[in-house]
């Protein structure tokens, strides 16, 4: 019983959790989210009040109001003039660094009235009319007893700098992980393109700290993914050592990455960005108001124009056409979501028309193929500048909202000459309902994940060193690593290529210094139990197969046509391991082996396990040592000095 | 683990003479700072000069001091009180909360490693530990529905006896929560009805040569529980002073127990109506009742008879005073052997006999008072006994 009573009832007060008072922010161009821990102890990506997990990057302003995301969003169609988008890439810029675009949907930047070379927002805005002034005794005495009434509010105009806007946003973004965890938050982890120059960075800092929060990293995106994507619940089945390519398409420009992962550690092999909007979500957004529009001419009769280089034609024109911009929005995640035909409906799109139409996924992927296919064209050269063969990629990890389609993950599967196993969210299952393969949460919930170790690390003066490397321009993050692949070949009379079994122990580009085990079964030979092994550098690389595909027997009429096709040669891809450096051998005797009993071909034959373990320092020695796992077992060392 | 399997080598292969040659040159990359395997690649290389043996110390040190660190919040950060965690058996989920006059409560909760020791605080928390656990309600949302072929069941709970293990926990609350009926269920505690089974009697201690206070310790301790009086003075050890084995017997003798059976009372047929018919059951449990009191004061009558009669430190009591008694005759012819040490000071002699004589006399004191209040407890004893016999039939003809 507790010794002082407690108002309402006996429920005792909620005890503070341990759960770490961090946010991670995936901070867009067109769109942001949030992610916090989870009393479960996992990232999740947490909606903001209005119950939106993409957090719209807008702000504006109607009268005394202001509104922050999705809702100001909204306000594009009446209010356009006083709406602000697409801020975060203008941060930390100078006026004169910024294209002056002829036609905008929202707020026009300007340059700063009283700062030079700064850019920033006007704003029209009624400011709340200033109260009466106190009743004194020397005031005239009011003649009723009716309160004063208010006076009206005064039309204004308020100057908004890129970095003041930020802040408002970033702030509301906070807010909201306040809200959720019910504690103040201590630090974030925010998102940036790798493009960010120095003084972006800055700025973004100095938003964020005026926004009450301190940053303890920068995170580049691909770093963010990555951070995500090493973790055991992304997927507890892929290797660990594995070769990724990230494709990053936002509603306005796309990122590719190659990431080499090996065992947790990341770094990047290629990497290509482009800010060109006429591959990412916007594009596609406008190839549907397109469609849309012709459905809307065709079905009412009443001309609509959208999409003209010059700005459109009339006002009720570019009216519509921001109608229709949101409405797509829900258009695109139903096609997402759920494989049957997706609608679009507008009340009162021109001329007090409405407008219903539906489009189906198959129309959808017909109408978008050029896009797909830039996409594609993309990662294709992506992948030849880093000499890499699509073949030899691992996994594809999606993020941003555009890349949930999953026509786009089909297309690519299909088109970009990958594995055919290659694992991406969508051959893993992971993409659908809120699963860890969720395109739009992967950013934000690295960013969590990272602010988190970042404060777990203690504050001693060991861990202040570490602490150094989150932050920018540090040397820490430089290492060398591996450029061929390093294994063992255990000979045998298969007379293959490599003459023998190859087993690959230290993957190409890997970082030194590395350390890596590998347990297998050695068949010993018969009497003398004899077995050996060579230490071999090998180059990985692809052999192409020309297979003429089974012929598919067809009704006589259809086969006429296709039967030229057919006798086209389909190519197979083939992984290939070619001896280049030998390194060393040894040979010994096994002491515990083990003989296969049953009624089995194996019968009579000698195995023993063996662990083979590799450390290569970071200059390049490498050490390697064969062991027979059990005790006494026998124990063989090979050691390479550095290069 | 071996997913890799190796052929055997040919008979003719020869080892491949060393090249000499050195591994490709490495390239420079730069890392992304991120994920937990940056934080300890950091450590490798700037903390411990790219040394694994060295890593492999401090992951190892790291773990431990984590794991002292999950510990210790264990004990004081949540503040359990030692209530801890006890694993369900298969046995005890599946109890039929119809028969919990035969459930044992201390398990239901957890609470078996501290049975008639727990507190009420700590009965509290473990109620609200297994209630967050079992609450059907909880239940619902966090088992797995057995997946069903039918798709008419889906979504359905199949599993109805979802709140059995719930009802044996209320009970459990309300039995122990309650203090007459906690005394009541400790009384007949499952495990104390058990392990009084095993109480050595004389036969067994001879035969089996058991140690006195090994065998003795822990059935006073058990029996300790039942007193009105605490703290109840222990067996003790070999050394024990003559107060303290004197102190103990007496204790013993006069035992003032609470134990009592109602928990074992027939139940009143709550059919009938006859109030002839409640009043014989009443009745009958109360000499029931009686009987088992009596039993029980008998039996542990016995167990002090026999602990008294196996003491070792009596015989040793016995065996002091009879020296000191015969030292004393010594002393008295003293004098005549006196001669034969003139070594000694006189002064010495003096009070060495002085001392002797003081001791014997408080030894003689002592041993009759033992004597005395040995007869006097028995006497006690006894009268007890048949005051409760009396007693009850007293009740039992007032009712």
């Amino acid at each position: 019983m507790a010794s002082t009573p407690l108002q309402n009832g006996s429920v005792e007060p909620i005890e503070p959790s341990n759960i770490p008072a961090v946010v991670g922010i995936n901070f867009g161009n067109s769109f942001a989210s949030i992610a916090v821990f989870t009393k479960e102890g996992l990232a999740e990506c947490i909606a903001n009040e209005d119950g939106e997990r993409q957090i719209a990057c807008a702000v504006s302003f109607f009268g005394e109001e202001m509104y922050i995301g999705n809702q100001a969003k909204n306000q594009l169609v009446k209010n356009s003039k006083n709406t602000i988008v697409g801020f975060r890439n203008l941060l930390g810029k100078k006026f004169s660094e910024i294209p002056q675009s002829q036609s905008t949907s929202s707020a026009p930047v300007i340059q700063h009235p009283d700062i030079p070379d700064e850019p920033a927002y006007k704003v029209e805005i009624l400011q709340p009319a200033p109260s009466p002034l106190p009743k004194t005794a020397s005031n005239t005495p009011a003649a009723s007893s009716a309160p004063t009434p208010r006076s009206e509010p005064i039309p204004g105009e308020r100057i908004l700098s890129v970095s003041e806007v930020t802040t408002i946003f970033l702030k509301s973004l906070i807010q909201s992980a306040q809200d959720f965890l019910g504690k103040t938050v201590q630090g974030a982890v925010i998102t940036i393109p790798s493009t960010f120059t120095d003084a972006q960075k800055d700025a973004l800092e100095k938003a964020a700290l005026d926004a009450g929060v301190k940053v303890y990293q920068l995170l580049e995106e691909p770093a963010a993914a990555a951070s995500t994507t090493t973790t055991d619940i992304w997927s507890p089945n892929l290797s660990t050592d594995r070769t990724q390519l990230v494709v990053d398409i936002g509603a306005s420009s796309l990122h590719l990455s190659l990431l080499s992962l090996r065992q947790g550690l990341a770094h990047i092999l290629a990497s290509h960005s482009s800010e060109n909007s006429s591959v990412a979500g916007n594009a596609i957004d406008s190839k549907l108001i397109t469609f849309f529009a012709n459905e809307f001419t065709k079905k009412t009769k009443t001309p609509l124009t959208v999409g003209s280089p010059n700005g459109a034609p009339s006002v009720a024109d570019a009216r519509a056409e921001a109608k229709l911009r949101l409405a797509v929005e829900h258009t695109k995640r139903t096609l997402s979501a759920s494989p049957g035909a997706a609608t679009c409906s507008v009340e009162s799109l021109k001329d007090g028309m409405d407008f219903t139409g539906s489009i189906n996924r198959m129309r959808f992927d017909m109408l978008i193929r050029p896009i797909y296919q830039s996409i594609a064209d993309a990662i294709t050269e992506l992948l030849s500048s880093a000499g890499v063969d699509a073949h030899q990629v691992d996994e594809i990890v999606y993020v941003g909202g555009t890349t949930c389609l999953p026509g786009l993950d089909e297309h690519l599967c299909l088109t970009g000459g990958f594995n055919e196993n290659i694992d991406t969210p969508f051959s893993m299952g992971t993409v659908v309902g809120g699963g860890v393969g969720d395109p739009t949460t992967v950013l934000a919930r690295g960013c969590a994940l990272q602010a988190a170790l970042i404060e777990s690390l203690s504050a001693d003066e060991a861990s202040a060193e570490l602490r150094k490397a989150f932050e920018r321009n540090t040397d820490l993050t430089e290492v060398t690593v591996t450029s061929k692949t390093l294994g063992l070949i255990f000979p045998d009379e298969s007379g293959n290529e490599l003459g023998g079994t190859w087993v690959p122990v230290v993957l190409k580009e890997t970082a030194l210094p590395a350390r890596r085990s590998v347990t297998f079964d050695v068949e010993l030979s018969d009497e003398s139990k004899r077995f050996a092994f060579e230490l071999w550098e090998v180059s990985e690389g692809i052999r192409i197969e020309k297979v003429k595909p089974p012929k598919v027997e067809l009704s006589d009429d259809e086969g006429a046509d296709e039967e030229e096709e057919e006798e086209e040669e389909v190519e197979v891809k083939h992984k290939t391991v070619t001896k280049e450096t030998l390194l060393g051998a040894a040979e010994g005797k096994a002491l515990l082996g083990i003989k296969a009993k049953g009624p089995s071909k194996e019968t009579g034959k000698w195995t023993s396990t063996m662990e083979a373990t590799f450390v290569v320092t970071a200059t390049g020695a490498l050490n390697v040592s064969v062991k027979e796992v059990g005790k006494d077992g026998v124990s063989l060392n090979i050691s390479v000095p550095a290069p | 683990m071996a997913t890799i399997q190796t052929n055997s080598i040919p008979k003719s292969y020869s080892l491949p003479q060393s090249s000499g040659a050195k591994i490709a040159s490495p390239s420079t990359r730069r890392l992304l700072p991120t994920g937990p395997a940056f934080v300890s690649h950091l450590r490798l290389t700037v903390h411990h000069g790219h040394s694994f043996d060295k890593h492999d110390e401090f992951v190892e040190k790291e773990r431990q001091r984590l794991e002292e660190l999950q510990a210790s919040t264990s004990k004081s950060g949540e503040d359990d009180l030692g209530v801890g965690d006890e694993p369900e058996t298969e046995e005890l989920l599946s109890l039929d909360p119809k028969e919990w006059k035969k459930h044992d409560y201390y398990a239901v909760l957890g609470l078996s490693h501290l049975r008639y020791k727990a507190t009420p605080e700590q009965i509290k928390i473990a109620h609200r530990k297994k209630v967050l656990k079992h609450h059907p309600d909880k239940k619902v949302t966090t088992t797995v529905t057995p997946q069903s072929t039918s798709s008419l069941l889906t979504g359905l709970n199949l599993n109805t006896n979802d709140d059995a293990f719930f009802k044996c926990i209320s009970k459990a609350h309300e039995v122990l929560n309650h203090p007459e009926k906690r005394r009541q269920y400790d009384s007949v505690d499952h495990q104390l009805v058990e392990e009084q089974e095993e109480t050595p009697t004389a036969a067994s201690f001879k035969s089996q040569k058991m140690d006195f206070f090994k065998a003795f310790g822990p059935v006073f301790e058990r029996e300790a529980r039942f007193s009105r009086k605490q703290p109840v003075p222990m067996l003790g050890a070999v050394d024990a002073s003559k107060e303290h084995v004197e102190g103990f017997y007496d204790f013993w003798y006069n035992f003032d127990s609470w134990r009592s059976f109602e928990w074992l009372d027939k139940e009143v047929n709550e059919g009938s109506d006859n109030r002839d018919d409640k009043r014989y059951t009443e009745k009958k449990n109360k000499a029931e009742r009686a009987r088992r009191k009596k039993e029980d004061t008998a039996r542990l009558r016995q167990i002090v008879d026999l602990a008294l009669s196996l003491d070792p430190r009596i015989k040793r009591i016995k065996q002091e005073e009879k020296q000191a008694r015969e030292a004393k005759k010594a002393a008295r012819s003293a004098p005549a052997s006196g001669a034969a040490t003139p070594k000694k000071s006189k002064e010495q002699e003096e009070e060495e006999k002085r001392k002797k004589e003081e001791e014997e006399k408080v030894a003689k004191a002592e041993a009759k008072k033992a004597k005395a209040a040995a007869a006097n407890a028995a006497k006690k004893a006894r009268r007890a006994a048949r005051a409760t016999e009396e007693g009850v039939v007293g009740n039992g003809n007032a009712a």
